[in-house]
């Protein structure tokens, strides 16, 4: 049996996280991987620290430079929601299970908001838990380092960079019943042309013709890359084989198609 | 029968809550300067906000998410923080604007000066968002805002010409120069289509929580209630035409906006019109506010809304205090408010396709949609809003810049 194939940037990336009750935790800021013999997503990492290095340039330094500036321990790490809690992944991604909320909405409420009349609230937040700590993720375990790199192939000839990360819901067990995502191939766009906006993922429906146009033209010659085929995951990652071995994307959705409807 | 008058007073609360300071003084201004020959303008820009409003009332109802959302799901977090930055800064002079508005209206009223006012009007926006429930909140000034149905009665009470007004829809009577005319359309494109309208528009459907089965309620407020608010603006266009462009006299402030239904209708009138003046800019000074909380909530993904008690949104809240008190300081400078409209309209329209292109993408998109992505005509219109959108952002500053803002 295949699992579910998602698109990390398509389908997870800056979705909305909520909890099991309809009330909003975080964004998917970035997702943290575990980076053995079997790559795959291990949390979902939120907040500034997570959101700051995706941003890049002077503003994301700041988000980052900030945070850190106000947080008491060395070398801090973004609030992870481990991906067993969750439950769903569509329009949101709605997570089970008691996930403590965000230090920065906490202490505007006890400072701001409820010394204010009317706020509805007295001391209930004083006995929930504190956010639980952890040391830095490095940079190579989130999901985001591996956007926007480089590929070359087995001579060393340019592919293009890593526009989206396949993910495969085969991955090994997390927790009772759940299967981890699977970091399973690549999507590669031989320019640097921006985000794909889902529009590479085949014939998705009656989207506006002018719009796809233009944004297929933007990706053409996009190929995918199985992550069998990779075989040094550095910078910049290294295939073991040719260019020409690849898959091109178009390819890819309509062999997705027979398969679907066989 | 209940739903009859769910839909009824869906319908009248979006004609009152259509008009705002924006609409009120471009409108003016121009029929002022340039009869009805902008008309167009407002019939080009109320189908735009229709079809956009309606597809994302659509996803709204349908997956759950606001239009913020959206922004920063597909054009992800670096695009999404430029258009977050550039829609709250825009959204924060909408929100002075509103503010300077709703003060205005109190100085015609009461003769105290507006400046006086604007601390008070901050504060009881302010209660307002911290207390009163959404639902009440959107349908008191909704409702009061139909107060400005008197410009359209006085139109016809003051017994225009029909004839010069029709020969207008077609020849500019102006002889300002080509520039000044496309200056002042892309500023009343910007009114009717200001993108804070469709950021209100489908968090409150959050807030409301609607799902599939409210389409039919959604679509009717939509359809009905949006071009019965634009059909106002024209009116407003229409009265300054009639009263002020045979005199040459070129509309400044909030006191000549109003006049023409004093000179229709006596005091009678002009109470009628502050008061709708008021509460049509005060209703609007909550849907700004709110808005600016609602897209940078969005963005971050923090709590927000007033469906959860405020300690539950802190931060969502504490945005609407910090919004509010920003804009009541920017009006406190004495900065001309309605200077102030008129920049944050031209702005507004350089911003348009920011935050449209983004819903047009979802409102296609399985995924959120289901069965309810668009048909063909909401996407032929919509690319084609795509394509004039842009073409008005890129012209929006350079026109600004070459007619000195309209002078």
């Amino acid at each position: 049996m295949t699992g579910r194939v998602l698109h990390a940037h398509l389908h997870l990336l800056d979705r909305q996280v909520v909890r099991a009750d309809g009330r909003l935790l975080c964004k998917v800021d970035d997702l943290e991987i575990e980076t053995g013999e079997v790559p795959y997503v291990t949390a979902i990492l939120a907040g500034p620290l997570a959101l700051g290095p995706r941003v890049g340039g002077v503003i994301g330094r700041l988000m980052t430079g900030t945070t850190r500036l106000f947080r008491p321990e060395e070398g801090p790490a973004p609030p992870r929601v481990p991906m067993s809690l969750v439950a769903e992944i569509g329009g949101a991604v709605t997570v089970g299970g008691d996930v403590p909320e965000a230090s920065l909405e906490r202490w505007v409420r006890d400072h701001l908001v409820d010394p204010l009349p009317g706020s509805g609230g007295g001391q209930a937040g004083a006995g929930a838990p504190r956010p639980v700590r952890r040391s830095e993720v490095p940079v190579r375990d989130r999901l985001s380092s591996l956007v926007g790199r480089r590929v070359v192939d087995r001579d060393g000839g340019p592919v293009g960079q890593v526009a989206d990360v396949q993910l495969t819901q085969d991955g090994p067990l997390l927790g009772e019943t759940t299967q981890a995502l699977r970091l399973s191939g690549l999507v590669v766009a031989p320019r640097h042309t921006g985000q794909l906006f889902g529009y590479e993922r085949g014939p998705g429906g009656n989207s506006p013709a002018l719009v796809r146009v233009v944004i297929r033209r933007l990706h053409q010659g996009s190929r995918f890359v199985a992550w069998e085929q990779i075989g040094d995951a550095g910078d910049p990652i290294r295939l073991t084989e040719p260019r020409a071995a690849l898959l091109p994307l178009e390819e890819l959705f309509t062999r997705g198609d027979a398969s679907a409807s066989a | 029968m209940k739903r009859f008058l769910a839909v009824t007073l869906g319908i009248l609360t979006a004609i009152g809550g259509f008009v705002d300071i924006g609409d009120l003084v471009a409108n003016a201004l121009v029929g002022s300067r340039f009869g009805l020959s902008l008309a167009w303008v407002v019939v080009v820009g109320v189908v735009g906000i229709c079809l956009f409003a309606e597809m994302a009332g659509r996803v709204a109802a349908v997956s759950g998410r606001p239009v913020f959302d959206l922004v920063r799901e597909r054009l992800g977090p670096r695009a999404g923080l430029l258009n977050l930055a550039a829609s709250f800064g825009i959204n924060l002079l909408t929100l002075a604007a509103e503010i300077g508005g709703a003060a205005l209206a109190l100085e015609l009223a009461t003769g105290i000066d507006y400046l006086l006012w604007v601390p008070a009007v901050g504060l009881v926006a302010w209660l307002v968002m911290w207390r009163v429930r959404f639902e009440t909140m959107e349908r008191v000034f909704g409702l009061a805002g139909l107060a400005l149905v008197v410009f359209l009665v006085a139109f016809f009470a003051l017994d225009p010409d029909y004839g010069e007004l029709g020969r207008q829809l077609t020849h500019n009577p102006s002889d300002d120069g080509a520039a000044t005319y496309w200056y002042y359309a892309v500023a009343l494109l910007g009114a009717a289509m200001t993108p804070y309208e469709v950021f209100f528009f489908s968090s409150g459907g959050v807030e409301e929580r609607w799902t599939r089965r409210d389409l039919g309620v959604m679509r009717a407020n939509v359809f009905v209630g949006f071009p019965l608010g634009g059909l106002l603006s024209i009116a407003i266009a229409a009265c300054a035409a009639t009263v002020f462009l045979p005199q040459m006299i070129e509309v400044g402030t909030l006191g000549q906006m109003v006049l023409p239904a004093g000179l229709a209708f006596g005091q009678i009138g002009l109470a009628l019109v502050i008061f709708g003046v008021f509460a049509a800019t005060f209703g609007a000074t909550l849907e700004t506010a709110l808005s600016s909380g609602y897209s940078i909530s969005q963005y971050f993904g923090w709590q927000w809304g007033k469906y959860v008690r405020p300690r539950e949104a802190a931060r969502f809240h504490a945005t609407l205090l910090v919004s509010t008190i920003v804009a009541v300081a920017l009006i406190l400078t004495t900065i001309d408010p309605i200077k102030v409209t008129e920049y944050s309209l031209v702005l507004s329209a350089a911003a348009l396709p920011l935050t449209y292109l983004p819903v047009l993408m979802i409102a296609n998109d399985p995924d959120y949609m289901g069965d309810r992505v668009n048909g063909r005509l909401s996407n032929t219109l919509g690319t084609l809003y795509m394509i004039l959108l842009l073409l008005v952002a890129v012209a929006a500053i350079p026109l600004m810049l070459a007619t000195k803002a309209g002078q």
